[in-house]
C-alpha cells in the first residue's frame, strides 16, 4: 500500500480534503440562509403573538375601546380574566362537548377505517376505482361538506327520506333543531369526512406488514384472527398511534363543518371550544378574555403533548 | 387472506354500502345544483333525487345573470370570491413551498435549523382559533385585513409545516451521489441546489404544492375572521347566500359548493400516492 502513496497522490488527497473543508463551511452558510425565511415566519407567528396574547389577557381590552392594544395596560385587571374563566360554565361545557365529540368520532372513524382497510388488503376487481372514490370525502372543502350535511339533515331532506323508506313510516325528524339529534348530526358529518383518512393511513400500514411472516403463520395453522392479533397489530402499533394522534388533534379543532351546520346551536347544544371562542371573539368582542381562554388552551395542550411525548420515549426505552 | 365466495360477497356488499354513503352527500349537492328553483325552494315538501328539469340557472344566478324565476338580487356575484380563494390559496402555497423547500433542504443536507421540525409540528398542533386574536391585531396593524395578500401570508404560515415536512422526507430519500458528483466537478453548493436538486425534485415539488394548495383552498375559519367584504373567499361568501328575506338559496349554494369542491377532489385523486406521506408529516410513506 505504502508504495502507492506517491507525493502527487498525497497532494491530490490534500487538495480534495481542503475542498471538502471549504465547501463544508459554505454548506453551513447556505444551510443557515436556506432556513432563515422559515425561522423568521415561525418567530413572526409564534413568539411575538404569544407575548401579545399574554399581555392582552391581563387586561379588559376590546377592539371597541378606541385605544390601541399596546395601551391595553390602562385597562389592567390582573388575573380577573383567568378567575372568570374558571367560573365560566359555558367554557367548561364547551370543553366537555368537544371531548364528547372526540370520544365518539375518533374511535368510530378508527374502527370503520380499519374494517374497510382490512377489506382492501388484497387485490380484487375494481379495487383501484373504489379506493379513489373512498378518498373523496376528505378532499371536499369542510365548509362545503357542512353545507351538504345541512341540506341532508333538513326535515324534508334525504336522510329522513331514506329512514322513511327503511322503516315504512313517515320519518320527519327536525335533526338540526333538537339539541341531541343536532349533536348526532354533526358527529355523523365528521365521521363521514374523516373515516377515509383513517382508512388511507391504516391501509398503508397493513400493506407494509411483512407478508412472509403472515404466510409462515398461516402455514403453521394460525387462524385469521390469531394472525391479525399476534403479527399484524403489533407491527401496526406506531401507525395506529400516528393515525389516532392526528385525528385527536384535528378533531379538537372542529369548527368549519359544525359551524355551518348548526352555528353551535340550537342554543349552545353543539358549541365546541372553537365555536365558543369564535363567538366570544366576534359577538361579545371581549378580546382580553378571549386571549386568556386561548392561552389556557395553548398551555394545557402543550403540557398534554409533552407528557405524551415523554411517555412515548419512556415506552421506547422500557 | 380469505378467498371464499361468502367472503367475496361480504366484501362487495360492505364496499357497496360504504361507496353509497361516501357518494350520497356529494351527489345530493350536485343534483341540487342543477335543479330549477321550483324544485329546490320546495325542498321541504317535495323531494326528488334527480332534477326533473335540469337547468344551469343556479350557476347563472351566482354569476349575476338574472334568471326569470329568481327575483332576488345578489348584492355581489361569486366571481370575486372565487378570485379571492384562488389568489390567496395560490400565493399562500408559493410562500409555504418556497420557505418550506429551502428550509427542508437546509436541514436535510447541512443540518441547519434543528429546531424547525418540532416548532412546525407545534404550530400545527394548536387550534387556529386559539392564536387568532394576536393575528387579527397584527393584520389590522399591517393593513392586511380583508385582502387576498393578507390571507395568502397567513395561509403560507399555516401550511408551512406540511410543505417543510413533505419536502424534508423527499430530500432525505434522494440519493446524494449526483449532488456529490456535481460538487466534485466544482459546482458551488448553491448552484447544485438550484440547477440539479430542484429540477430532479420536480414531481415531488408538484405533489407537495398540490397538497398544500388543497389545504389552503379548504380554509374557512381564517377567512371568516380576516376578511369582511372585499376579499371574502368562497366558503364565507357561500354563507352569505341566505338571508331573512330570501331564506336559504339552496340551489345557488349547491352550485357554488360544487365549484369549490371539484378542484381539490381532482387534485387529491391525482396525488393519492403521496397523500399518506403528507397527512402523517412524512412519518409514513406508501
Amino acid at each position: 500500500m505504502s508504495s502507492l502513496a506517491t507525493p502527487e497522490k498525497i497532494s491530490m488527497v490534500d487538495a480534495a480534503l481542503d475542498h471538502d473543508a471549504r465547501s463544508e463551511d459554505g454548506g453551513r452558510r447556505l444551510g443557515l440562509a436556506l432556513t432563515l425565511p422559515a425561522q423568521v415566519l415561525v418567530l413572526f407567528i409564534a413568539v411575538f403573538p404569544l407575548l401579545m396574547q399574554l399581555y392582552i389577557s391581563l387586561t379588559d381590552w376590546s377592539p371597541l375601546d378606541g385605544i390601541g392594544w399596546w395601551q391595553a395596560h390602562e385597562l389592567w385587571n390582573g388575573f380577573a380574566n383567568y378567575t372568570d374563566l374558571m367560573a365560566d360554565g359555558r367554557f367548561w361545557s364547551a370543553l366537555g362537548r368537544t371531548a364528547l365529540v372526540m370520544l365518539v368520532c375518533v374511535p368510530a372513524e378508527f374502527l370503520l377505517g380499519l374494517g374497510l382497510a382490512i377489506l382492501f388488503m388484497d387485490d380484487f376487481a375494481g379495487k383501484r376505482v373504489f379506493y379513489s372514490i373512498m378518498l373523496i370525502p376528505m378532499m371536499v372543502v369542510p365548509a362545503v361538506a357542512g353545507y351538504m350535511f345541512f341540506m341532508l339533515f333538513q326535515s324534508g331532506g334525504p336522510v329522513n327520506d331514506i329512514l322513511s323508506g327503511l322503516t315504512g313510516m313517515n320519518v320527519s325528524i327536525a335533526w338540526l333543531s333538537d339539541p341531541t339529534t343536532a349533536l348526532v348530526a354533526v358527529m355523523i358529518a365528521d365521521i363521514w369526512q374523516w373515516t377515509p383518512l383513517m382508512f388511507l393511513i391504516l391501509l398503508a400500514g397493513l400493506v407494509g406488514v411483512p407478508e412472509d411472516q403472515v404466510r409462515a403463520a398461516t402455514l403453521l395453522g394460525a387462524s385469521w384472527w390469531q394472525r391479525f392479533r399476534t403479527i399484524v397489530l403489533p407491527k401496526m402499533k406506531t401507525i395506529i398511534i400516528i393515525a389516532l394522534a392526528i385525528r385527536v388533534i384535528e378533531n379538537f379543532k372542529i369548527f368549519d363543518t359544525l359551524y355551518i351546520m348548526t352555528g353551535g346551536g340550537p342554543g349552545v347544544a353543539t358549541e365546541t371550544i372553537s365555536v365558543y371562542i369564535y363567538k366570544v371573539t366576534q359577538q361579545d368582542l371581549i378580546w382580553g378574555y378571549v386571549a386568556a381562554i386561548a392561552l389556557v388552551i395553548l398551555v394545557a395542550l402543550s403540557i398534554l403533548v409533552s407528557l405524551a411525548i415523554s411517555r412515548m420515549n419512556a415506552g421506547k426505552e422500557a | 387472506m380469505n378467498r371464499s365466495l361468502p367472503f367475496e360477497i361480504f366484501r362487495y356488499s360492505v364496499i357497496t354500502l360504504a361507496l353509497a354513503i361516501t357518494l350520497i352527500p356529494t351527489l345530493w349537492m350536485a343534483s341540487m345544483a342543477f335543479k330549477p328553483i321550483a324544485e329546490w325552494s320546495a325542498a321541504g315538501a317535495d323531494l326528488t333525487w334527480w332534477p326533473k328539469n335540469p337547468t344551469l340557472d343556479n350557476f347563472r344566478f351566482i354569476f349575476g345573470t338574472s334568471t326569470s324565476d329568481l327575483i332576488v338580487a345578489l348584492d355581489r356575484t361569486a366571481g370575486k370570491p372565487i378570485l379571492s380563494s384562488l389568489l390567496s390559496a395560490v400565493f399562500g402555497t408559493l410562500i409555504a413551498m418556497g420557505c418550506g423547500t429551502a428550509a427542508a433542504y437546509g436541514l436535510s443536507r447541512f443540518g441547519s435549523g434543528q429546531n424547525l421540525p418540532l416548532a412546525l409540528i407545534q404550530l400545527r398542533l394548536f387550534p387556529p382559533m386559539a392564536v387568532m386574536i394576536p393575528v387579527m391585531i397584527m393584520w389590522a396593524f399591517l393593513g392586511m385585513v380583508d385582502s387576498w395578500w393578507g390571507l395568502a401570508l397567513i395561509y403560507g404560515i399555516v401550511t408551512l409545516p406540511f410543505a417543510f415536512w413533505l419536502m424534508k422526507t423527499f430530500f432525505d430519500d434522494m440519493p446524494r451521489e449526483i449532488e456529490d458528483a456535481a460538487l466534485v466537478e466544482g459546482c458551488s453548493r448553491g448552484r447544485v441546489f438550484l440547477k440539479i436538486t430542484l429540477p430532479m425534485m420536480r414531481p415531488a415539488l408538484a405533489s407537495s404544492a398540490l397538497f398544500v394548495f388543497i389545504l389552503n383552498w379548504s380554509d374557512y375559519l381564517i377567512a371568516l375572521l380576516l376578511t369582511t367584504r372585499e376579499w371574502v373567499t368562497i366558503p364565507v361568501y357561500m354563507a352569505s347566500l341566505s338571508s331573512s328575506m330570501t331564506g336559504q338559496l339552496y340551489g345557488a349554494k349547491a352550485a357554488l359548493g360544487l365549484i369549490a369542491a371539484v378542484p381539490p377532489v381532482i387534485m387529491g385523486i391525482a396525488i393519492q400516492r403521496h397523500l399518506v406521506r403528507g397527512l402523517t408529516f412524512g412519518a409514513l410513506k406508501q
